[in-house]
């Protein structure tokens, strides 16, 4: 992936003007909403300065234990304002949700443990295990999904992102 | 008129219970494989929005992650702390050696017995190093010797083998010595610091990635010498039927035996044997044991009067250690 990517860390992850991805990222345009998903993972690095710093790089392998950060980035390049923005990311098998890593912006962020069936916020998420309803853990959690709150202007951009752990 | 009490010890005492506690712990610890080397992890999110009241739903691009090979390897050690004497041969310590990994790794062994803040160096065997081949947790003479790069273990993801280090005990080792030796094994594929790469050697020619061992474990076995010591010492105290202490016809001869453990370790399995001296019979029901009476009837309590061969008296002990104390065995036998 791209390895030009910066991850900003600093509070509101939501709004920031992120780069757009392009290169091996296709972007896909349709119905005024421009929507990319890049995969990443931490590396500690040594800067310029000889400090040691954990960067995001573009990831192409990972093996078990190692965390990964999916970010899905979207702008309305559209010609109104769009409204009810959902973003819907699965979480696959072999991953293992990271307990609050999802970035909220100010999204309401909810999980599902059903494969998508029903979604809830963390607290309140429960599972049917063997007849017996249960508080889902995250590594239950088979979706996130991310659901604005306010409209997305035209020319306004956004990211989500999370992390998981290969199990 | 002191024939020679006979205690039977069946040796010095295994902890064999903690060692299946500790191989159901690791059973438990099975089964957490990683994800298989080559799996495939696509990622498409989607993004539903309402335009002017129309819902429209939009994919992203799909990422793509392959997981690839991470060494890892876990010793751990499975025998207690064995108790040994000095000079004694092929003690052997039983450790369990598991890929931790998420593919197939061909492994090394080796065993260091130089190690420091330990009291004497075991002698290792030749060879030193066995496969549990039987799979009894036991040495024996069914184990198969390791042979460096004939038969390294080649273990799976997940899978492990149990490995035996086997030692001679030194001479001259004194009481309360600890001698240590170490099981290390290692992945051919490579070590290094976690996060080491090995480009192209993982399973199918995928890279491999050192994990958290390194590609390289190792843990370490104690043996301590401990020379148990059992003291015997029988006395007796005659009565003659004129109120004196002469060995009279009629007299009577009552025996005391006592049993002390010093030192550490256990005599296993112990019973005493003490033979009726030659004209002298035995006083029916009159064995205790710490000054309680026991039948002459065998099997109903831990002692009896066997007449099978000889006459003699058996008391079995059981188990004992120095924490069980001073026992006390006595009987009455009368002259002839």
């Amino acid at each position: 992936m791209s390895a030009k990517t910066k991850r900003y860390t600093a509070g509101n992850a939501f709004f920031l003007a992120l780069p757009i991805l392009l290169g091996s990222s296709a972007v896909l345009a349709q119905g005024h909403l421009d929507v990319t998903t890049t995969v990443q993972k931490e590396m500690v690095v040594t800067n310029e300065n000889g400090e040691t710093e954990t960067r995001l790089i573009g990831a192409e392998t990972v093996v078990p234990g190692e965390r990964v950060v999916y970010t899905i980035t979207f702008e309305n390049t559209g010609a109104d304002a769009a409204e009810n923005v959902v973003i819907t990311n699965p979480i696959a098998e072999s991953l293992s949700y990271v307990a609050g890593s999802a970035s909220n912006g100010d999204m309401r962020i909810e999980f599902s443990a059903d494969g998508g069936r029903t979604f809830g916020i963390a607290s309140e998420l429960t599972l049917v295990d063997d007849g017996i309803e249960r508080p889902a853990t995250t590594g239950d959690y088979t979706h996130v999904r991310w659901i604005m709150q306010t409209e997305l202007d035209v020319g306004a951009k956004g990211s989500a992102s999370f992390a998981a752990i290969l199990e | 008129m002191m024939a020679g009490s006979r205690l039977v010890a069946a040796g010095r005492r295994l902890r064999v219970i903690a060692l299946h506690g500790a191989l159901l712990t690791y059973s438990a610890v099975a089964g957490a494989a990683g994800t298989p080397v080559g799996t495939v992890i696509e990622n498409t999110a989607s993004v539903t929005f309402d335009f002017a009241g129309t819902p429209t739903t939009v994919q992203t691009n799909t990422t793509t992650l392959t997981v690839v090979e991470r060494i890892d390897v876990v010793v751990t050690l499975q025998s207690p702390q064995i108790i040994v004497a000095g000079e004694e041969s092929d003690r052997a310590l039983l450790f369990n050696v598991t890929n931790t990994g998420n593919g197939s790794e061909e492994l090394t062994l080796a065993i260091q017995n130089a190690i420091a803040g330990d009291d004497f160096d075991p002698v290792e065997a030749v060879p030193a190093i066995y496969f549990d081949s039987d799979g009894s947790g036991d040495f024996t003479a069914a184990d198969q010797p390791y042979e460096p790069g004939v038969n390294n273990p080649v273990l799976a993801a997940d899978e492990s083998v149990d490995v035996f280090l086997v030692n001679d005990i030194p001479a001259g080792v004194d009481d309360g010595d600890l001698g240590q030796s170490q099981l290390t094994a290692t992945s051919t594929t490579g070590t290094g610091a976690p996060g080491t790469e090995f480009p192209g050697q993982g399973d199918g020619g995928v890279d491999a990635v050192a994990g958290p061992s390194g590609g390289e474990a190792s843990d370490i076995g104690e043996y301590l010498v401990s020379e148990i010591q059992i003291d015997v010492v029988k006395a007796q105290t005659i009565a003659d039927p004129f109120g004196g202490d002469q060995p009279v016809p009629g007299a009577t001869i009552t025996y005391t035996i006592t049993i002390q453990i010093t030192n550490s370790g256990a005599a296993t399995a112990s019973a005493l044997e003490d033979p009726i001296p030659s004209f002298t019979t035995y006083v029916p029901d009159s064995l205790t044991l710490n000054a309680a009476p026991l039948t002459d009837a065998a099997g109903d309590d831990s002692g009896e009067y066997d007449t099978t061969v000889e006459p003699k008296i058996i008391v079995r002990l059981g188990d004992l250690t120095s924490a069980d104390g001073i026992q006390t065995v006595e009987f009455d036998v009368t002259i002839d």
